[in-house]
């Protein structure tokens, strides 16, 4: 052939098919890199196209959250905020919550929302789950600038903890990784996954410090709380961007491990489950 | 050396599980599993019906080859081409495919409605395997060839169908592969895109890329292809030469069971055990000129007493369109069986159809077209006319004309 393109890069020059072998194969998910972007991308076009706010709903959501958290939970309930006002003390904990919660929502259904592609197309599924993990980035990096704005607003300047904001994000980005790829998969067989989805998140974000500070929860208990892989990644976003108490980091690094290896058993989980997709989805 | 393999599968199979699908939801699974513990000290629950849509079956193919794949719906040949696209894995066997894979199963799964052509093209690009810039490289090439300019900006979910479907074939011909995996697709657009696609396949040829092509239609595959691989019921009956493999699937299908109704020709209530194609005075005929009448004779059986039969005959064209049907309820035949056999012939008018292959079904239904008895697939037949083909519809009639005005003048032929 005169001109061989892209497909000469993509697939390899001999492919086995044979029903005994497994294998990771993360080095297909390397070379379908580029389809990541695209359906990244088609994330975020679609979105814009169809709403009249468009960009707008990334900073409008976690605005009227914080308003209304900030109404109800700090000048109701008084609750406690280390000493920071409560507004902004919400607000660092709902930029990481909302790019968490989002990334596990898509992560989770985005099988079945492509099920077309899925049924009639070859691709290493783990694109799908990849792409819905980082779609939310954008939606973080917006909403974090307004947090930005909301912090000069009271006159908080932030230190060089700051510059770990990407670090706690990607902490978040593994977790809702390893869930999502355990979830993905029941939901392709099961659909409850889609039910139950929206309260799991709802009960985990009031089991994470994200309405109140950690320095609530009683001594002998916090160490085990903060096995909650959120406790670790809103407090340490808090830590940066407020300048306040340092996360506890043993117990941090010690979720970290566990989201971890969540993380490689679902890879392989992912993986197994990811060859009767086709037939079941 | 004798030409390399493209394509070497060895022992492929793969099992359905019927009823795996049933599971939509957990507490399904739940309620079944608590049912077949209650029942286990009773009646035993069959156990679930596991079917082979594919089952052993082995084949080389050379490079540079093109083999078409005919059989039934449901004889596994779509699920062989998604085995070989990877889409899902085999239960057993192996296979080895040497090259760059394309695989068209679907023309434009992937699309977004909300997005542009412009967009839709990069996506679906990136969908099917293409780099970024080999889509922009060929981005005029694609658009040219679908033939929707001024369209290319404009979202798809304001595309008419076919232009939809061109712009989808279009990406996907300049994937450029050496292994086509091609389902069903030339049969899509208008016949001017059609040409277009004979003439991209034609050219993958030339360029010793290999194809493995699943049609209905036999002129296709007779135009494409010198082998073809005949599947039935998941396994290879025929591989050989096209003509044999052809004859050999249009024997099998005729009087078989219509593949939508999931019957094995035994069960039904009223079974045809003869369709005989001839022309008016009765010799066994096959090809029909257009205008000329046709006879076709229908020997059956019937099971059980039954009266107020109402027997349609209608013809399907090569690519699924039903033309027509004769049916003796409409045209005040009623049919009441006194024996358990009979038999029933029906003289056509003046064929009107246009030059094509077309195939009879045999339908039997109760009065007014009710529950049905029984439905088949009797022969196939071509209509030959010089000049009439699909280009001028379904059928053509002969029509009368009048022409006004001082200076019009009618000939009469």
């Amino acid at each position: 052939m005169s001109e061989t393109g892209g497909l000469e890069r993509i697939t390899p020059e001999v492919v086995e098919i044979d029903s005994r072998v497994f294998d990771l194969d993360l080095r297909s998910v390397w070379r379908y890199r580029e389809l990541i972007y695209f359906l990244v991308w088609r994330v975020l076009k679609v979105r814009y196209k169809q709403s009249v706010l468009g960009a707008a709903y990334a900073i409008i959501q976690p605005v009227f959250a914080v308003a209304v958290f900030t109404i109800v939970f700090g000048r109701f309930a008084k609750i406690p905020s280390d000493n920071v006002a409560y507004a902004p003390f919400v607000f660092a904990a709902v930029v990481p919550w909302n790019y968490f919660a989002e990334a596990l929502r898509g992560c989770s259904s985005g099988l079945v929302d492509d099920s077309d592609l899925v049924r009639k197309v070859y691709f290493p599924r783990l694109v799908i789950p990849l792409a819905m993990v980082m779609a939310p980035v954008v939606d973080f990096a917006l909403s974090f600038l307004v947090l930005l704005g909301l912090l000069l607003l009271y006159g908080i300047a932030p230190g060089w903890p700051v510059l770990l904001v990407p670090l706690f994000m990607f902490q978040a980005m593994l977790l809702a990784l390893s869930v999502g790829l355990w979830l993905g998969p029941i939901n392709v067989r099961f659909r409850d996954i889609k039910h139950t989805l929206p309260f799991l998140i709802q009960i985990w974000m009031y089991a994470s410090p994200v309405i109140f500070p950690v320095s609530i929860v009683p001594e002998r208990w916090r160490f085990l709380y903060s096995l909650n892989p959120m406790v670790g990644v809103i407090e340490g976003f808090r830590w940066a961007v407020l300048g306040k108490a340092s996360p506890d980091f043993r117990a941090m690094g010690l979720s970290a491990l566990l989201v971890l290896l969540v993380l490689l058993a679902g890879l392989f989980y992912f993986r197994k489950m990811e060859q009767s997709f086709a037939d079941i989805i | 050396m004798s030409t390399p393999a493209a394509i070497q599968v060895e022992g492929l199979g793969k099992q359905y599980r019927l009823g795996t699908r049933a599971h939509d939801t957990f507490r399904d699974l739940l309620a079944d599993r608590f049912e077949s513990i209650v029942r286990r000290r009773g009646s035993r629950q069959p156990a679930k019906e596991a079917f082979w849509a594919l089952r052993d079956v082995s084949f080389e193919i050379a490079a540079g080859h093109n083999v078409g794949f005919i059989g039934l719906n449901g004889a596994g040949k779509s699920t062989l081409l998604k085995l070989l696209a990877r889409i899902t894995k085999p239960t057993t066997g192996r296979a080895r495919i040497a090259g760059r894979v394309g695989a068209l199963l679907e023309v434009g799964t992937g699309f977004h409605a909300e997005l542009t052509g412009r967009e839709n093209t990069f996506l679906y690009g990136a969908i099917l395997g293409m780099s970024k810039q080999e889509v922009r490289r060929k981005f005029e090439a694609i658009v040219d060839f679908a033939g929707i300019k001024d369209f290319i900006d404009t979202p798809v979910k304001r595309y008419s169908s076919g232009m939809y479907v061109r712009l989808a074939f279009s990406v996907a011909s300049h994937l450029e592969p050496e292994i086509l995996l091609l389902d069903e697709v030339l049969s899509v657009g208008d016949l001017p895109f059609q040409a277009k696609c004979i003439a991209f396949v034609k050219r993958l040829q030339q360029s010793n890329a290999t194809i493995l092509f699943v049609s209905h239609n036999m002129f296709s595959i007779k135009t494409m292809c010198k082998r073809v691989i005949y599947l039935n019921k998941g396994e290879i009956r025929y591989d050989g030469p096209t003509d044999g493999g052809i004859a050999l699937y249009e024997g099998d299908c005729r009087l078989s069971t219509l593949p939508w109704t999931e019957r094995r020709p035994d069960e039904w209530t009223v079974r045809v055990t003869e369709i005989a194609v001839t022309d008016e005075s009765g010799r066994p005929k096959s090809v029909f000129d257009h205008g000329e009448r046709m006879r076709v004779r229908l020997e059956y059986e019937v099971r059980q007493q039954l009266e107020a039969l109402n027997f349609i005959v209608a013809f399907v064209r090569s690519d699924g369109v039903a033309c027509c049907n004769y049916s003796t309820e409409t045209d005040g035949v009623s049919i009441d069986p006194v024996a358990d056999h009979g038999v029933i012939e029906l003289v056509t008018p003046p064929l009107s159809l246009v030059s094509e292959l077309y195939t009879i079904h045999v339908l039997v239904r109760k009065k007014g077209f009710q529950e049905a008895l029984s439905a088949q697939i009797g022969a196939t037949f071509h209509v030959r006319h010089e000049l009439f083909d699909t280009h001028f519809g379904v059928f053509h009639e002969r029509a009368e004309w009048s022409v006004g005005g001082p200076e019009a003048v009618v000939r009469a032929r």
